[in-house]
């Protein structure tokens, strides 16, 4: 069958007709390519909104009266836009337009893109073939998901496009829900259907871990990204839900003044509260373990060495998605009752355990490894930087007494940009890298991604670990300005913010110049071991010629040469007994099965 | 970074300027300005040196590792343990350990924040959009004034070394009340009342007879009373981030003067009061006096004019226009403003209302109005005189209100 | 929703014309139709856990509200709300899930016409459900000003937070009703199925799932109708 041997990619007749093999697929990987698209899009949306709200820090509003005697108001960036922003029939003021694009820049990323970023693009794209399986369970619900996805994320769109959102992307009450400015319900409710998409894109990974693994692959014989996106998709299946009605309860108070988050009508703001972030405080950890997975996937392959610990870093995984239901309070010290405080920030610290855990576990990865330094393992170290000072400003948040001082201060903002984006986002670069020349079949231009991501590391915390410092001096949130001392520290950040936009758009050259001119990418350019450096690069449309066969746990490298490998390159520290092709895994490897 | 910081502020302040610099750059390096804040910020130490130290280390191996251990090809990683279950179970128990001792630390300095001591003076707190009113005992409200990023923003005092007790309530949504210097912070609910309390310890102002005023204290001068701002932390709309309050630390007894200062507006003729009430009670934030654009109709000229209000009708700008503003500002909203503003409904007195009346009167583009204004305002000072004088100037002031 | 039905008309060994049910196929991905059959039936399952959680929204703000306002809660709930319509709506759909069972156990046994006259009356019971519904309580209500929270306008209060537990009446019971909306369509699909004999001994997995979908509907009313008409 001619399917077995052709790409993915291939074109099907004329250009309509290809056009329709895309929209109409029901392949994961062309859905995945298709997500990829969007959340990229999303990125550099979400990005724009990012740049543009630094830009306005870079100086405080500050009155001037010049020689002639005219007072003026500088610092105001945004005011070309503000002054041409008309709505209920005059502009709106720079503050009013500030506000607006930390709520656009907040709610795209976390609803347009980091949400589905991993799972629903490279997930999508890798689960199935690392299971070695030829699709996800329920491909057709997969074509929905994105539809659902596109759909929504025009919704938002629409509703930045009229007026956009100016609650913050947190919605509290009850504000959200008295506000007449902008378009507050087409967002919630592009928030409430994007859900339906994060929920069956769950639903469908479970299954398909539980139900299309390759005959004899055990739980422990799962690659580490396979169990993070599991992890992630419990907790999208069992969060979502609830942010689903909580936004729906939003839309119902805005059009019928159903009043239970109202305290004008004898609701309760704060119920509000507990609502969202059962969802959003899980939805942290959606955002963050499928970063943990590609963190494992990038270093256990560049290490060409057995990952460390690797029931420790699955289990942790697991224990994290658990955790993850019971700390939601602690984004409410400020607001509840001591009790409620002291419970939650004990809960809090739990979470900090499996963390610690799985950084000891990737560092000890690297101890006496066989470290090829490229762009995906510099990303690797990218993200063990960030995200441990991502991990480890977090205890301040969770301990009581300096929380108190912290909240809702730039040090949140520093902190949670160090775990999204330092964690996430460097880890989805990362794995990208890694993975390009199997999604594409084509190669990168390595030093100018290595130059791009030197770029993005240096201006990423140039951009967010001056915020440490602005925190602990008291900058509030979401401010448009602030008191003249802080000026030094916001215009480092906001020149660090430069310095990451240009790496990433370095990236996107990087990236766009090999779909044009890449060199045509081997099965398998790092020596990686499982299923997905076995078959074709791109895979062909069924994933593999012939179904794979378990012969040896995801990370053997020190007895297993990996596949389509000279063994003179990859020699194995531990010849198997019985053969010269490292088929056959030995004593001491993790779930090894026999073909 | 820190090599950024001004270098006056390096220099001008101790013997060790990187000491200096680094302290400055967490906390401004004042971190004694209430009861809480030594306790506070040594948690933040405490947890900031163990992850500095892990951090550290963490880092090192990495980098050490990524050079030893760089691939040669044609040679493979030797056979190594994948896992160590002693090695396994220490980093484990040690992180668990050291988390532990934070929690406990946190909470241990964490309770006596939310328990205010009986003694303490009570000071209600009412915060809208966008404004912070402080009422104290004596029914005081500040009506000093201070520029804080770009906005004139309410001075308020507070007493050194003595107890003092917030109680909070919102007239909207959600504010946060945070003093940064003090390390404290409440939400400021609509819906009930919250309550927080600190004791200041450093006297930031005293009073200076010569100049009669209020002055920042030597010790205090090079920067360090940087933390003593009330800033709204709950993001609550268009000016949250224009919602400040300066916090001014007074010796006990120049705070007794103060408050008996900010008591008494009787004694100020009407249009200066209509001006420091239009700073003070926060109507700045929306309402400027020189003809920009704001959230709510800017008041230069806006007396006498006529307005066309949402959903249909319209009134000229009178005494009577402006008092049904303050009082039920729903009633009749200007064409191309939102509804946003909450009623001042008990907070203002007659001769207060009044005298935002004529401060606004003497904003009109008509100088004939402006003159006006001005003749009343200084012929009720004049009668106020005669009759504190005739009556041997016995409670002159008594009769704040009514006129 | 992952019965892939690919009817290829092949003679069976008797030479009979197999039915579609007998006649099925695998999607293409699966190794067999028994893991495709546990596969969606784990999705279903999956699928109804987040609902209980939708759900569970509306029974967290029942429980906040009903802890502050007891006595005001139970008054509502006697004025405005009639048990003896909510009894009826109770016994209808529990009678609804007893003929969902009866129409796959029909599907076991390859009685393709019980199929068919199960799910027509488990789909009447719905409709009933609906129209008392409707009919009812939220037509009367409508007209006499008993709406959720600022629409509030009957003349009679009961108290002072009537408005809010005549919100949670309103968005949960109308969330449910929407489910039952959706219960008829999907019922009504399985009978098109059913009635093309897609549905038989080895393969009615789709049948099944419509059926779970069906009991959570009922089982969510099961909770609705204490909590609102008993209190």
């Amino acid at each position: 069958m001619s399917h077995h041997d052709v790409s993915y990619l291939e074109p099907k007749g004329s250009f309509w007709q290809t056009v329709w093999s895309w929209v109409y697929t029901i392949d994961h990987k062309k859905i995945g390519v298709m997500y990829l698209t969007a959340v990229l899009l999303a990125f550099l949306l979400g990005g724009l909104f990012a740049l543009a709200v630094r830009a306005e820090l870079f100086t405080p509003y500050q009155t001037i009266v010049t020689e002639t005697g005219e007072t003026i108001t500088k610092g105001e960036a945004l005011r070309f836009i503000a002054d041409r922003w008309v709505e209920n029939g005059s502009t709106l003021t720079v503050n009013n337009v500030y506000n607006r694009f930390f709520t656009a820049h907040g709610a795209i990323m976390v609803f347009l893109f980091i949400i589905p970023a991993v799972p629903a693009a490279l997930g999508n794209f890798f689960l199935p073939i690392m299971l070695g399986a030829k699709d996800v369970a329920f491909p057709r619900l997969n074509l929905m998901s994105w539809y659902i996805y596109v759909f929504g994320s025009l919704l938002a769109v629409y509703s930045l496009v009229n007026g956009g959102v100016e609650t913050g992307w947190t919605f509290y009450t009850p504000y959200s829900t008295t506000t007449n400015w902008g378009s507050t319900t087409a967002m919630l409710l592009s928030a409430f259907i994007l859900g339906f998409s994060s929920i069956f894109t769950g639903m469908n990974f479970i299954a398909t871990v539980h139900k299309l693994r390759v005959p004899g692959m055990g739980w422990f014989d799962m690659p580490l990204f396979v169990w993070a996106i599991y992890a992630t998709a419990i907790i999208q299946v069992l969060a979502t839900p609830v942010l689903g009605i909580t936004l729906l309860m939003l839309v119902f108070e805005r059009t019928f003044q159903i009043g239970i988050f109202d305290p004008a009508l004898g609701g309760d703001p704060v119920l509000y509260q507990h609502f969202f972030w059962f969802y959003s405080h899980p939805a942290v950890y959606i955002m963050i373990l499928p970063g943990f997975g590609i963190a494992s996937e990038l270093l256990a392959v560049h290490c060409h060495k057995k990952i460390f610990g690797y029931r420790a870093i699955a289990f942790s995984s697991i224990a994290i998605a658990a955790i993850s239901f019971i700390v939601w309070a602690h984004h409410m010290f400020t607001a509840q009752s001591v009790a409620l405080n002291a419970i939650f920030s004990a809960l809090t610290f739990l979470v900090a355990i499996p963390t610690a855990i799985k950084v000891f576990n990737w560092i000890a990865t690297m101890y006496k490894a066989s470290i090829s330094i490229n762009t995906p393992m510099m990303y690797a170290m990218y993200f063990l930087f960030c995200f441990t000072i991502g991990g480890l400003t977090g205890p301040p948040l969770a301990t009581l007494a300096s929380d108190i001082h912290l909240h809702d201060t730039y040090f949140v903002v520093a902190h949670f940009h160090y775990v999204m984006m330092g964690g996430t986002v460097l880890a989805f670069i990362g794995g990208l890298h890694h993975w390009w020349p199997k999604m594409f079949g084509k190669m990168y231009w390595e030093p100018g991604a290595q130059l791009a991501g030197i770029l993005v590391f240096v201006g990423f915390n140039v951009t967010f670990f001056t915020q440490f410092f602005l925190g602990t001096r008291g900058m509030p949130r979401r401010y448009a300005t602030y008191i003249e001392e802080l000026t030094t520290l916001h215009q480092i950040s906001t020149i660090g913010s430069w310095i990451l936009a240009l790496g990433l758009f370095l990236h996107l050259f990087v990236f766009i110049h090999s779909l044009a001119a890449g060199k045509p990418a081997p099965k398998n350019p790092w020596g990686g071991l499982t299923f997905e450096w076995e078959t074709e690069s791109p895979p062909v449309e069924h994933n593999f010629p012939h179904e794979p066969v378990i012969v040896h746990g995801p990370y053997d490298y020190e007895s297993v040469v990996p596949p389509h490998c000279d063994p003179a390159e990859y020699p194995v520290a531990r010849p198997p007994a019985g053969g010269a092709n490292g088929t056959n895994g030995t004593n001491g490897t993790n779930g090894t099965h026999h073909a | 970074m820190m090599l950024l910081e001004p270098i006056s502020t390096l220099l001008a302040t101790t013997s060790n300027p990187i000491k200096r610099a680094w302290d400055h750059l967490w906390f401004y390096g004042n971190t004694d300005a209430s009861n809480f804040a030594a306790g506070s910020d040594a948690v933040f130490f405490f947890i900031f040196w163990v992850s500095a130290f892990f951090f550290v280390l963490l880092m090192v191996l990495m980098v050490i590792f990524a050079i030893k251990y760089r691939r040669v090809p044609g040679k493979s990683a030797p056979v190594s343990a994948s896992h160590n279950t002693p090695l396994e179970i220490f980093w484990s128990v040690v992180p668990t350990i050291l988390l532990a001792v934070m929690f406990f630390w946190g909470l241990i300095e964490y309770l006596p924040t939310r328990v205010a001591p009986g003694d303490a003076e009570e000071i209600q707190v009412v915060a809208s959009q966008w404004r912070w009113d402080w009422v104290y005992d004596n029914g005081a409200s500040p009506l000093n004034t201070e520029v804080i990023a770009n906005m004139e923003s309410p001075i308020f005092a507070l007493p050194v070394n003595k107890p003092v007790k917030f109680v909070l309530s919102s007239l909207d949504v959600i504010h946060s009340f945070y003093i940064p210097g003090f390390r404290i912070k409440r939400d400021v609910m609509p819906n009930m009342y919250t309550q927080l309390w600190a004791e200041p310890t450093q006297v930031s102002h005293s009073w200076n007879e010569d100049t009669e005023e209020w002055q920042v204290v030597p010790e205090m001068a090079r920067g360090d009373f940087d933390g003593f701002y009330l800033a709204c932390t709950e993001y609550c709309g268009d000016q949250h981030s224009q919602m400040w309050g300066r916090v001014m630390v007074l010796s006990q007894g120049d705070y007794e003067r103060w408050k008996t200062q900010q008591a008494d507006t009787s004694g100020i003729p009407l249009v200066q009061l209509g001006g420091d009430l239009h700073k003070a009670k926060g109507c700045v934030a929306c309402h400027s006096v020189d003809g920009s654009r704001g959230t709510g109709p800017t008041w230069q000229g806006i007396w006498g004019k006529t307005h066309t209000y949402v959903g249909g009708g319209s009134g000229i700008v009178d005494e009577n226009y402006i008092r049904e503003s303050i009082l039920e500002p729903a009633a009749n909203i200007v064409e191309g403003y939102p509804n946003q503003m909450v009623s001042y409904q008990g907070q203002l007195t007659d001769r207060e209302l009044y005298a935002i009346v004529k401060y606004i009167q003497s904003l009109s583009d008509n100088a004939e109005d402006v003159a006006a204004a001005e003749a009343e305002s200084e012929a009720e000072m004049a009668a106020k005189q005669e009759a504190a004088e005739s009556e041997g100037g016995a409670d002159g002031d008594a009769a704040g209100g009514g006129e | 929703m992952t019965s892939v039905t690919t009817t290829n008309g092949d003679a069976g060994a008797n030479g009979r014309e197999l039915e579609p049910h007998e006649a099925y196929v695998p999607g293409a991905h699966w190794r067999n139709a028994h893991d495709e059959a546990e596969a969606a039936k784990l999705g279903m399952w999956l699928f109804l856990g987040t609902e209980i959680l939708l759900f569970s929204g509306f029974f967290c703000a029942y429980a906040v509200f009903r802890m502050w306002y007891p006595e005001n809660w139970h008054d509502a709930s006697r004025y405005y709300l009639s048990w003896k319509i909510g009894f009826a709506n109770t016994c209808v759909l529990l009678l609804s899930s007893y003929t969902v069972v009866l129409a796959i156990r029909a599907a076991q046994q390859n009685k393709k016409n019980w199929i068919l006259i199960h799910l027509l009356i488990t789909n009447l019971c719905a409709l009933f459900f609906l129209v008392v519904k409707i009919g009812w309580e939220y037509i009367p209500k409508i007209q006499k000003g008993e709406l959720p929270g600022g629409l509030f306008t009957y003349y009679n209060p009961q108290g002072e937070f009537d408005h809010i537990f005549l919100s949670i009446y309103w968005i949960s019971t109308a969330t449910h009703g929407f489910h039952v909306l959706v219960g008829i369509f999907v019922i009504s699909w399985a009978m098109w199925l059913a009635a093309k004999g897609h549905y038989g001994p080895k393969h009615y997995t789709s049948l099944e799932n419509v059926g779970l979908y069906w009991h959570i509907v009922d089982i969510i009313w099961i909770f609705l109708f204490p909590l609102l008409y008993l209190v």
